[in-house]
């Protein structure tokens, strides 16, 4: 088991034309995800890597059972492509483009709900079920097959986080990134709550970063979770005021600091990693 | 982006929010044209990026033209939060009953935008969040919600107004509303929101700032002559480089220069550098897929920069390639020179191919790799850190 994608994960890029939807459509393919379908509006009947484009989602539904989308579109359309997923029954949206609108992200989020769609980012290096399949732009060499999951804002730590849970032995059930924007699709409750209730998740490594409060927020879920949880923040020694890379990552007066964030997770009953290499020490405390 | 008072009343006033018919005045002549136009006391206030200019002396009152002149010139003549002064924004100087706060923002964490309604205007509404909390009236709605009246009257009633002035200030509220969303703002704020002696409601200031990556829906705001600003605040001459590279990079006050891969890393190598005992130079952000000639110019950022004694490089490929990684190391190396030691690890998406082109370029220029090392998978990323502590201690 694995949660959100696995290997029966029906999957459609939106966008597979373009020259990132391609590209890593056939990344995807070669990892094997099973990519379904396509959609580009205007080149409805064309195929890409051999996969069949659509003018819309909901012939992808029709068509081929579609479950789960990747998006590959300039941020100004990501709005209009997510809820036309939503409404055409979509359960699980992965939103890679980077920059997409506070307003925009706000009503997906709430079409979402309505629906029970879940979806992630913006600005997000995708999913990854090791072995199983591969949502967006992670690179293969950082997974193995195993008992960890992992949640963080950032693909770049992801790979870290799991490299070193690889090398270590534990592997992962399933990677999530939720995104770099400072607005996103899921926060770190909404991931959390999914392992807790996946069988093969025995821990679970959560990465924050300085910036926003969704890290605070996640408070209430670890406290109620009986998996361990290791907590990583990232940005204890940054400048307050800059905005470093991501554009959620600035802290703005007193909210959305480091120290806010670790003193939220160690209240929350968390585990605290300082680098990477305190994971697998403090996983080797648990029996798992 | 955030708005200049004179530039958001230019918003309201097409939203028929009521202000007065100011002006704005950029030399000390201007202004005491303004006074003698007026035959009033005026109001002076600093156009500046920054909330709180009041306590800061950013707001001043002239009773002759000639008094307008002297304190225009006062003010433009002054920095004022780190601000430099260049323009005044001159009002009349209105007969006030009472000062009240109008705002509306975004809620992050549940998704919702917030109308904010408080009886105590002119001061920090943070101030009073803290101390009297219940002068504060709050109704948060979805994002795609229209607004009705009904609550902008019920915010109005909690502002005291009755009758005719129920009507007015309710209708100010929704107006606001429909502004805030015509923008897609992030924060919209009238305060104070003056009630004057004669019975009108008048926005005393304007704040307003916009959501950045919203911009591109709006057009119209160059067309009235609001230009598009990215705010970086004052940048040093190499983060000015940087920019115009497009490589989002900040000064900071150490001595370790950073080359790392994506933002979060960035973040946590800044850390990590300072858990070993160390102190970062910079703060850099490679990008998705960052092109050879882009690392290359990363590097120059760092070689050229003379408080760096050692350089830390960590690229974990993901979308970017480790191939495309060393070709732009032995770019810069072959047409540079790397002047200070850098020891950096590589791997991830297509790490065979960068350490081939490593040890290729080695054997053809082994003089130009004598103050690297490089390292792969099987170093952990906490031993080079630890490395480039040590490299820029020996200098």
């Amino acid at each position: 088991m694995a949660i959100l994608v696995d290997k029966s994960s029906k999957v459609i890029v939106q966008g597979i034309t373009g020259g990132a939807g391609k590209f890593h459509t056939e990344r995807m393919l070669a990892y094997g995800t099973k990519i379904v379908a396509g959609t580009s509006p205007g080149k409805g009947g064309e195929k890409v890597l051999d996969i069949p484009v659509y003018d819309t989602v909901e012939e992808c539904v029709a068509n081929h059972d579609a479950d789960t989308s990747v998006v590959f579109l300039p941020a100004r359309f990501v709005m209009e492509a997510v809820i036309e997923a939503i409404y055409a029954g979509i359960k699980f949206v992965v939103v890679i483009p980077e920059h997409i609108p506070i307003s925009d992200m706000m009503t997906v989020r709430k079409e979402a709900q309505k629906f029970g769609t879940i979806v992630l980012g913006g600005n997000t290096a995708g999913i990854i079920t090791p072995g199983e399949a591969n949502l967006g732009i992670m690179p293969d060499i950082a997974f193995k097959p195993g008992r960890v999951g992992t949640v963080s804002r950032s693909g770049s730590l992801t790979y870290y986080v799991a490299d070193t849970l690889s090398r270590t032995g534990y592997g992962e059930t399933t990677c999530v990134g939720l995104g770099g924007d400072p607005v996103l699709g899921s926060t770190f409750n909404d991931i959390l709550a999914l392992f807790e209730k996946d069988e093969k998740t025995k821990a679970v490594v959560m990465v924050g970063e300085i910036g926003g409060v969704y890290e605070e927020m996640a408070k209430t879920t670890i406290e109620k979770m009986s998996k361990p949880v290791i907590g990583m923040i990232g940005g204890i020694f940054a400048p307050p005021g800059k905005r470093m890379g991501h554009a959620g990552a600035i802290v703005e007066g007193e909210m959305g600091t480091a120290q806010s964030k670790l003193k939220a997770l160690e209240e929350a009953g968390a585990h605290i990693a300082k680098t990477f290499l305190d994971i697998p020490k403090i996983l080797e405390k648990f029996n798992i | 982006m955030r708005l200049y008072e004179y530039e958001a009343k230019q918003l309201f006033s097409q939203f028929n929010i009521p202000i007065t018919s100011g002006q704005v005045a950029e030399t000390k002549e201007q202004a005491k044209a303004f006074a003698e136009k007026t035959k009033k006391p005026v109001v002076l206030k600093a156009q500046i990026l920054s909330g709180g200019r009041g306590k800061a002396g950013g707001v001043k009152f002239a009773d002759t033209p000639l008094e307008a002149g002297t304190r225009a010139e006062e003010l433009l003549t002054t920095s004022i939060k780190g601000f430099p002064v260049n323009k005044i924004l001159m009002d009349e100087k209105l007969d006030i009953e009472k000062e009240l706060y109008l705002g509306i923002t975004l809620d992050r964490v549940n998704y919702k935008i917030v109308v904010l309604a408080c009886s105590e205007g002119g001061v920090e509404i943070e101030e009073v969040a803290r101390r009297n909390p219940h002068l504060i009236k709050k109704i948060s709605l979805d994002v795609d919600q229209r607004f009705f009246p009904f609550w902008g009257m019920s915010l109005a009633r909690h502002l005291g107004a009755k009758g005719e002035n129920l009507k007015k200030l309710s209708q100010i509220v929704v107006s606001l509303f429909n502004l805030f969303k015509q923008y897609d703002a992030k924060l919209v704020e009238i305060n104070p929101l003056f009630l004057t002696k004669d019975g009108r409601y008048i926005a005393g200031d304007a704040r307003m700032s916009l959501d950045d990556d919203a911009l591109f829906r709006h057009p119209e705001l160059a067309e009235m002559g609001i230009e598009i600003r990215h705010e970086e605040g004052e940048m040093t001459e190499r983060e000015k480089l940087a920019r115009g590279w497009e490589i989002p990079y900040l000064d900071l006050d150490g001595d370790i220069g950073m080359f790392p891969g994506g933002a979060g890393f960035g973040i946590m190598g800044n850390d990590f550098i300072h858990y070993f005992g160390g102190k970062p130079a910079n703060f850099m952000d490679s990008g998705g897929g960052p092109s050879p000639e882009r690392l290359a110019r990363m590097l120059i950022l760092l070689d050229e920069n003379p408080k760096v004694k050692a350089i830390f490089g960590a690229r974990f490929g993901g979308i970017s390639r480790c191939d495309d990684f060393a070709k732009g190391v032995v770019i810069f190396l072959k047409e540079h020179g790397l002047t200070k030691p850098m020891v950096l690890r590589m791997t991830g998406n297509m790490w065979q191919e960068g350490v081939r082109i490593f040890q290729e370029s080695k054997k053809e220029h082994p003089e130009i790799f004598k103050n690297i090392e490089i390292h792969g998978i099987e170093t952990p990323i906490e031993e080079i850190a630890q490395r480039a502590v040590e490299l820029a201690k020996q200098r």
